[in-house]
C-alpha cells in the first residue's frame, strides 16, 4: 500500500514537473535562441518566423495561433518590427497571460536605448518603427540585457527553476564577455570603415564594432532601390573605397551584385537571426560568422 | 482546433455565396481579371491616403478608396462597348498594371515602411475577426437583395447583351451599377481574405458550374456546393498540415476543378458511347 502511494506520488510529481515546463513563444529566431540559452530543457520554445524570412512580413499559419493560445510566455521585439503580422495573431489567440504588461509578456526592447528614433512621431515622420530602429539583437551587449530580462521573467514565472535560469544567464554572460574581446580584436583594424547594407538593419552591430553601416541600397526602408539612388550609392562606394555590401537572405541579391560588379565591392551575406546562415544555430555562432565574414571582406 | 478555425469557417460559409453568383456574371462577360483590377484601384486610393497622412481606419480613407472604385467602375462601363476592336480584358489588364505601378510610385514618396499598409490591403482568412465577418455579411446581404430584386436586368445585361440593347435598356448604366456594387464586394473581401482567395471564389465555382450544367440556377447551386466544399476542406487541410490558409483553399479549389472536369469529361464520353450504341 505504502509502495503504491509512493509510486503514485512520484507519478503526480512527474506529471506536475512536466506540466510546469514553460511554454515559450518567440516571434523571431534571435530572441528564440536567447530563450533556449536561458531556459535549456526546462522550457519549450516555439519560434514563429523562420530565420530566412523577412521579419517585417511573416505569413501566418494555424499553428501560430495555437502556439500563442497555449503560451505561458511570449517574447516579441517590442519595437514594432512585427507590427504587420503579430497584432492580428494576438487578437485571434486571445491569451490574457501574454498581454502587454503581464509577467508572461517579454518585450525585448524594454530597457534598450533604441537608435534612430524619429524626432516627430506623426504619420509624416513614418508611421512604422516610430519607436526607433528595431534590429537591436545583433549587438551582443544588448543581447546580454535581453537574456537577463528573459532569465528574470522565467525565474518569476517558474520560481522552482530560478537558480537554473540565473545560472544559464551567468554562463551566457561569461561567454559573451569573453567573445566580445575576440570579436573586438577581429574588427579592430577596420575601425571607422564604411559598409553598405541593403536595409537599415545594422546600426547596433556597426556601433558595437566601430564601423559605420550608413549607406543603403533602399532609398527608404521597405522601398525598392530606384536607378538614381543606386547611381548615387555607386558613386559613394567609389569615392569612399567601400569594400562590402551586406545583404540578407530575403533581399534581392542581384541588385547588390549589380552594384558590386560596377564598383569592385564584395557582397557579404548577413543574417540577423541564428539559423539564417549555415552553421549559425546559436547566437554566439551567428555573431562569430558575421564578424569573420565581414573581416574577410574588409581585408 | 475549433477555437482557432471557427471564425474562418464561418467566413467561408457565409460570405462566398454572393461571390459565386457574381462570378457567374464575370465569367459570362469574359472579364476574368476585373476583380483584381478593382481591388488594385481601391488600394491605390488607400496608398494616396497614406501619402496624405490620413488615418487609415477613418472615413476619409474609405471615401477615397470608394472614389477610386467608382472611377474604375466608370472606366469599365464606358469601355465595355457593344462592338469594339479592343477586348474589355485588355482595358482591365491595363487598369490593373497602371494602378499597381502607380501604387508603387506613391509609396516610394510616402513615409518609411509599408508593412501596415500591405497588411491592411491584403488580409488573411485565418485571422478574421467576428466583427469583420458580420460587417461583410451585412454588406453582402444588402448587395444580394439588390441583385435579386433587379435580377432580370442584371442577368440580361450579362448574359444577353444584344437582347438588352434591343429591349432599350441603358446598358452602360446597368454596367456601371454592376461594377460599383462588384467593386464594393471584392474590395471588402480582399481586405479579410487576400487577392488569391477572392479570385478563386469568383472564378473556380462558376467554371465548375458551367462545366456541368446549363441553367443558371443549376450552375449557381453547383458553384455554391463547390465553394462550400473547397473552403471548408481547404481550411481543414491548412490546420492539419499547418499551411497558410488562403493558399491551401486556393489549391483545394484547383484540385476540385480538375476533379469536376474529369467527371464532366467521363460523363460526356459515356453519354457519347451510349448514343453510338443506340444508333447501332
Amino acid at each position: 500500500m505504502k509502495k503504491t502511494s509512493l509510486i503514485f506520488t512520484a507519478i503526480v510529481a512527474c506529471a506536475c514537473s512536466a506540466q510546469a515546463k514553460l511554454n515559450v513563444v518567440a516571434t523571431l529566431p534571435d530572441s528564440g535562441s536567447l530563450a533556449r540559452e536561458i531556459g535549456g530543457d526546462k522550457v519549450n520554445v516555439t519560434v514563429l518566423a523562420k530565420a530566412t524570412e523577412d521579419p517585417h512580413f511573416v505569413d501566418a499559419r494555424p499553428s501560430f495561433v495555437v502556439s500563442l493560445r497555449n503560451a505561458d510566455v511570449l517574447i516579441d521585439g517590442g519595437a514594432e518590427l512585427e507590427v504587420g503580422w503579430l497584432p492580428p495573431l494576438l487578437q485571434n489567440a486571445r491569451n490574457p497571460k501574454i498581454e502587454v504588461g503581464k509577467p508572461g509578456r517579454i518585450q525585448a526592447s524594454e530597457g534598450v536605448r533604441l537608435i534612430n528614433v524619429p524626432a516627430n512621431v506623426t504619420r509624416a515622420a513614418g508611421d512604422v518603427h516610430a519607436l526607433g530602429n528595431p534590429h537591436f539583437t545583433v549587438d551582443p551587449i544588448i543581447a546580454k540585457a535581453i537574456a537577463q530580462h528573459i532569465a528574470q521573467s522565467f525565474s518569476a514565472l517558474d520560481p522552482a527553476n530560478a537558480a537554473f535560469y540565473q545560472g544559464n544567464y551567468k554562463k551566457f554572460e561569461a561567454t559573451i564577455n569573453a567573445k566580445l574581446q575576440e570579436w573586438g580584436a577581429a574588427m579592430l583594424s577596420f575601425k571607422g570603415q564604411h559598409v553598405v547594407a541593403y536595409h537599415d538593419s545594422w546600426p547596433y552591430f556597426a556601433h558595437r564594432f566601430g564601423i559605420s553601416i550608413d549607406i543603403f541600397l533602399e532609398p527608404k526602408p521597405g522601398i525598392p532601390p530606384s536607378p538614381s539612388h543606386l547611381a548615387e550609392v555607386i558613386a559613394q562606394i567609389k569615392a569612399q573605397h567601400i569594400k562590402a555590401i551586406i545583404v540578407e537572405p530575403f533581399h534581392d541579391r542581384r541588385i547588390a551584385e549589380k552594384v558590386a560588379s560596377s564598383t569592385g565591392a564584395k557582397v557579404v551575406e548577413f543574417s540577423q537571426f541564428p539559423g539564417g546562415l549555415p552553421g549559425t544555430d546559436s547566437y554566439v555562432k551567428l555573431i562569430d560568422t558575421l564578424v569573420s565574414r565581414l573581416a574577410a571582406a574588409l581585408k | 482546433m475549433w477555437e482557432v478555425m471557427f471564425w474562418p469557417i464561418v467566413a467561408c460559409v457565409l460570405l462566398p455565396g454572393l461571390l459565386v453568383y457574381l462570378g457567374l456574371h464575370v465569367v459570362q462577360r469574359g472579364i476574368i481579371f476585373i476583380d483584381i483590377a478593382m481591388a488594385q484601384m481601391a488600394s491605390l486610393g488607400i496608398c494616396l491616403a497614406v501619402l496624405l497622412h490620413l488615418n487609415l481606419e477613418g472615413w476619409t480613407t474609405f471615401a477615397i478608396a470608394l472614389g477610386f472604385t467608382l472611377a474604375g467602375a466608370a472606366i469599365f462601363s464606358v469601355t465595355g462597348k457593344r462592338a469594339s476592336q479592343i477586348p474589355q480584358e485588355a482595358v482591365i489588364g491595363i487598369s490593373y498594371v497602371v494602378a499597381a505601378a502607380a501604387a508603387v510610385l506613391l509609396l516610394s514618396r510616402a513615409a518609411e515602411g509599408d508593412e501596415e499598409i500591405k497588411n491592411m490591403l491584403v488580409g488573411n482568412i485565418l485571422l478574421v475577426t467576428p466583427r469583420e465577418v458580420w460587417e461583410r455579411f451585412t454588406l453582402f446581404t444588402a448587395v444580394g437583395v439588390l441583385h435579386f430584386v433587379l435580377r432580370k436586368n442584371f442577368l440580361l445585361v450579362s448574359f444577353d447583351r444584344d437582347g438588352a440593347y434591343q429591349k432599350g435598356l441603358r446598358v452602360r448604366w446597368w454596367d456601371f451599377l454592376f461594377y460599383v456594387v462588384f467593386g464594393l464586394v471584392v474590395t471588402s473581401f480582399v481586405r479579410i481574405a487576400g487577392v488569391l482567395l477572392v479570385f478563386s471564389y469568383l472564378i473556380v465555382p462558376a467554371v465548375c458550374g458551367i462545366n456541368v450544367a446549363q441553367r443558371i440556377a443549376n450552375r449557381l447551386l453547383i458553384g455554391w456546393f463547390i465553394a462550400l466544399l473547397g473552403g471548408i476542406a481547404g481550411l481543414f487541410l491548412s490546420y492539419w498540415w499547418d499551411l497558410p490558409s488562403g493558399a491551401a483553399i486556393v489549391c483545394t479549389f484547383g484540385a476540385l476543378l480538375i476533379l469536376i472536369s474529369l467527371l464532366a469529361l467521363w460523363k460526356h464520353r459515356r453519354g457519347h458511347s451510349v448514343e453510338v450504341q443506340d444508333s447501332q
